[in-house]
């Protein structure tokens, strides 16, 4: 589970995050939209530790992810924005460091490595070099490092960015299976057809603040607009974000 | 948290021995000294050989050998080989197809057998040490030659020699072939300093600013390792590859010595094990002293780009201190141990010189070294802390 509260934090003079509240709830898929540069990704890095809020404070299970981080870290997998690989290291290889990083290892450890091999299906390429991997190939390698540890909440920005329509569907899936285990699972999109296939819960940011929150059955209730698109662009004042 | 940091440090050394250019740079580039050292050397104990009495045969071209038998007998009889001057000696000298001409004037004989000054010219190019040292040579055997004549035309008039000389001159030249290549070993210094900012900056580079450039370094930061561990495993995985470039430096610097002139040769002395064991201990806290800065400047640095451009100029900065000592040699000093890099390439010279080192001059620079060292360590850790890190700046 993740809590957020009156979450702030300023870039020079902008402020990116201007007192955030929500909550991602286990064994839900918590959808976070909002328009280009809303704050999104600030709110993911603060959450997966990588950034301090100016005030306010973020809890994944209960730890604080500033007073407890390594406690946090263990409890998340994260697929951010930037998700590069290392061209020279297989795919198994990607997944077994931080495994490692994570305290597996032997027996236990590659288990686990084959197992996400079998259910991201990397079976082709999973001892190939990662140079030359398609998108879909290195998203899918992506996903099985932030997975190895089988964190309970999993954070993910844009994980469909740039894939097709079938790479799109596969992590879909996956995002329900863990879902359906009971994880808690935070997830950054722009694609409103897909924030409705897959959220439970909705919680729209707009110039660092939140805008609406709800399912998707209330955020259209309370609205009165025909489907999400229309909806997101009523809350968020339907400007462009750039 | 050091489990950890040895995982990091296993990947980073994996991951830089599949990159050929890091690879390149720790065991291909620290070759590049040693070998051109080597050819220097080889190149100046030939020429400076040539010239050295009783040596190897030594030719001389002469226009007009036929016009001084006596002199041409003379030579003979002091070894030289006696080849005819090019058509035209001026532009061949001048040119340095033949080192040296003699010409023998067509009145030669007959001034000399008349007991008269008969004239020879010596058409030479000093300013090619070939040149030079021919010009020596020739000079030292018609000098013998004159005095030779002398003492016999004297001895015709009954007047004992030794009156009109006063003075019997015997050079004794201890440096012999290595006056040259002394000077060459200057060189040894700034070129293992310049190989120890050099050795494992690839890696500085690609470990920091180059995966923060491929975007795998936001996601490596999420895992639960203090950021300083993390630091501190790629460090240690640049500080390995400096390392070894330094020790292949070194044997590579050692086997140029002593395949030149043989076990027998002054060289071979050069680099003993116990020098070397000298050498890679006062190098130790330069090695760290230069990953840290490394690090530093790759973890300020925006790309991958900007790093290696201002990487590429810092193994010059404590290089040259070295190369200026080359022309200028200084006196080492106590307060000169406690500056970096500076005390190593004094130190080095001592070593490599086979002068007598002072102990307590190297635990001065050693621990300098160190405690500066520290310091970068220190800093390079705190610029992984910052937020910044992801962004770079």
């Amino acid at each position: 589970m993740i809590e957020v509260t009156a979450l702030r934090k300023s870039f020079k003079s902008v402020a990116a995050l201007d007192g955030v509240d929500f909550t991602a709830r286990n064994g839900e898929v918590t959808g976070l939209i909002g328009p280009n540069g809303a704050g999104k990704t600030t709110a993911l890095r603060i959450i997966y530790t990588v950034m301090r809020p100016d005030s306010g404070n973020a809890r994944v299970d209960g730890f604080d992810v500033v007073a407890d981080r390594r406690s946090v870290q263990q409890r998340i997998g994260v697929l951010p924005d930037s998700r590069g690989l290392y061209p020279r290291l297989t795919a198994r290889e990607h997944v077994r460091y931080y495994g490692r990083l994570h305290g597996l290892d032997g027996a236990e450890l590659e288990n686990r490595i084959d197992k996400l091999v079998e259910t991201l299906g990397l079976g082709e390429f999973a001892d190939r070099r990662a140079k030359g991997f398609s998108k879909g190939q290195a998203r899918k390698v992506a996903l099985a490092r932030a997975l190895v540890h089988e964190p309970p909440n999993l954070l993910l920005d844009e994980p469909t960015n740039g894939l097709d329509i079938a790479s799109s569907r596969a992590v879909h899936r996956l995002i329900r299976n863990i879902r359906d285990q009971g994880r808690c699972v935070l997830f950054c999109s722009h694609i409103m057809r897909e924030v409705a296939a897959i959220c439970d819960r909705i919680v729209i940011i707009a110039h660092g603040k939140i805008a609406a929150c709800g399912t998707p059955a209330e955020l259209l209730e309370q609205t009165g607009k025909p489907d999400l698109e229309e909806m997101f662009l009523d809350v968020t004042g339907g400007e462009a974000g750039w | 948290m050091w489990r950890r940091i040895i995982i990091v440090f296993a990947k980073e050394v994996k991951d830089n021995i599949r990159d050929r250019r890091s690879l390149l740079v720790a065991l291909i580039y620290p070759l590049m000294g040693p070998i051109l050292l080597g050819l220097m050397m080889t190149m100046a104990a030939s020429v400076v050989s040539g010239g050295g009495e009783g040596e190897s045969k030594f030719t001389l071209h002469v226009q007009g050998a036929e016009y001084g038998p006596a002199l041409i007998a003379y030579l003979e009889d002091k070894g030289v080989v006696i080849a005819p001057a090019p058509k035209d000696p001026r532009e061949s000298v001048r040119l340095g197809r033949v080192n040296i001409v003699l010409a023998i004037s067509g009145n030669f004989s007959e001034m000399f057998d008349a007991g008269r000054t008969a004239s020879v010219q010596v058409i030479s190019n000093p300013s090619r040490l070939p040149g030079l040292t021919a010009l020596n040579r020739v000079a030292s055997l018609l000098g013998g030659f004159n005095i030779l004549i002398w003492g016999r035309r004297l001895a015709d008039e009954d007047i004992d020699m030794k009156v009109l000389r006063p003075l019997s001159i015997d050079s004794v030249n201890v440096g012999a072939i290595t006056h040259i290549t002394d000077i060459l070993l200057f060189m040894v210094p700034p070129l293992i300093i310049f190989n120890v900012f050099m050795g494992g900056v690839y890696l500085a580079i690609d470990t920091t600013s180059g995966e923060r450039e491929r975007g795998s370094l936001e996601p490596l930061l999420i895992n639960p390792i203090e950021r300083w561990g993390l630091m501190l495993g790629k460090f240690l995985a640049a500080l390995l590859f400096t390392a070894v470039a330094v020790l292949v430096q070194l044997a590579a610097f050692k086997m140029v010595f002593n395949t030149m002139g043989g076990p027998d040769s002054p060289f071979a002395q050069i680099l003993s094990i116990p020098t070397l064991l000298g050498i890679i201990m006062t190098l130790a806290p330069l090695m760290m002293l230069a990953v840290g800065a490394q690090f530093i400047i790759a973890t300020v640095t925006r790309s991958f780009k900007e790093a290696q451009t201002y990487l590429g100029l810092l193994p010059l900065a404590p290089a040259l201190p070295g190369l200026v000592m080359v022309l200028s040699p200084v006196e080492a000093e106590k307060w000169m141990m406690a500056i970096p890099t500076f005390s190593q390439t004094l130190l080095l010279g001592q070593f490599v010189r086979g002068e007598s080192v002072e102990l307590l001059n190297v635990v001065i620079s050693m621990s300098s070294s160190t405690a500066l060292a520290l310091v970068l360590i220190a800093c390079a850790a705190g610029l992984y802390a910052r937020e910044e890190l992801i962004f770079g700046g």
